[in-house]
Formats: C-alpha cells, structure tokens, sequence
C-alpha cells in the first residue's frame, strides 16, 4: 500500500512528531507509515483521514493503483 | 481509537526488576546466616518472586498504553524471546543430559533464565525495531 502522507504533511507544514501528536501515536509509527514498512489499521486510517480532512482512498492507495 | 503516543522506557518495570533482585541477595543473606527460623523459610525463599507480579502487571499496562506499531513490535519481540529462549533452554537441557555440559538443577539455575529472556527480549527489540525504521 502507498500513501500520501508525507504530502499532505508537507503541505502543512507540519513535523512528523506534530502529526503524531494529532493521531495520538509515536513519531516512529508515523514514520513507518510514511515510508511504507507499516499499514496502518483501519481505525488509525480513519484518523489520519480525519485530521487531514480528506477520504481514506485520496490518502491510501492499493499497491499498482493508479492515482494522481 | 484506543492508541496513544508510547515509546517512554517503563521506569516502573525496572524498579520491580530492582526490587526483586535486592530481595534476592536478602534472602540469600537471610538463608546463609540461619537468621530465619525454618518455618519461615519458605516466605524468605520466595520474597523475591512477589515483585515479579508487579512486574507483569506493569508490562500488561505498559503494553496498552502502546499504540499500535509499538504494540507489534513488542510481540513480534516477544516472540523472538521466546524462541530464544527455547531454544537456549532446549539446548542445554539436551546438551546437559549428553553430559556435555554440567547438569545444573533448577535450583541453581533458575535466574540464568531471566539473564537469557533479558538479553533475548533486547534482540528482539534489536531486530524488530530495525525492521520498521
């Protein structure tokens, strides 16, 4: 699975430990997610989505998924 | 979503640690002196273990304070503990037996089980947190 979180992070200028803070998560996990060695669980993916105010497909993508 | 931010070494679980380690050499000094009437020997011998069942408890809470990669990665390190661990055990008991190495009682033996889950808790630890930088 892919993801644009180091995207939308970007976007807003936020640190990883920022954004951990939000999702109530370790800065680690955060990072792992980032660079792909951890998927997250659904209701981890909700809050992600959530706090980015967006849908979870226009952050997760399937591995080979075609996305913008 | 029951997951908060984690990482912070559990103080707590060394102090039982400590704590039970202290009561060992107490007890062995208690032991060795006789200062111990025999019918209270058995509560001397197993002061020691009562801290160990604080220690459980604050690693049970310890690990629901994780969220959830840490609390994978503290399994997935488990697992490697209790592999090693086996395996060490498994090994020296059939080693033992062959005569290869001295045949130690459990009496004397047990706390080379905690120095093995230990170092192989911090190989775990080694392994699993490596696999997710």
């Amino acid at each position: 699975m892919t993801n644009r979180l180091r995207v939308l992070r970007a976007e807003r200028a936020w640190s990883q430990a920022e954004l951990a803070d939000r999702l109530k998560v370790s800065r680690q996990t955060v990072n792992a997610i980032e660079t792909g060695k951890y998927d997250p669980s659904l209701p981890l993916a909700f809050a992600i989505a959530r706090v980015f105010q967006q849908p979870i497909e226009e952050i997760f993508h399937p591995d080979g998924a075609n996305h913008a | 979503m029951a997951c908060s931010s984690s990482g912070k070494f559990p103080w707590n679980l060394l102090g039982w640690a400590t704590l039970s380690a202290l009561l060992a050499i107490g007890s062995g000094i208690l032991r060795r002196t006789e200062a111990v009437p025999q019918s209270l020997a058995w509560l001397v011998a197993i002061l020691p273990v009562a801290p160990m069942v604080g220690y459980f408890f604050g690693v049970e809470r310890w690990m629901r304070q994780l969220d959830e990669m840490q609390r994978m990665i503290q399994l997935e390190a488990l697992l490697i503990q209790f592999g090693v661990t086996a395996i060490l055990v498994m090994g020296y008991g059939t080693l033992a037996r062959a005569g290869a190495v001295p045949d130690l009682p459990i009496s004397r033996s047990w706390h080379w089980l905690w120095f093995a889950l230990f170092w192989s808790w911090l190989l775990g630890q080694g392994i699993v947190r490596r696999k997710y930088r």
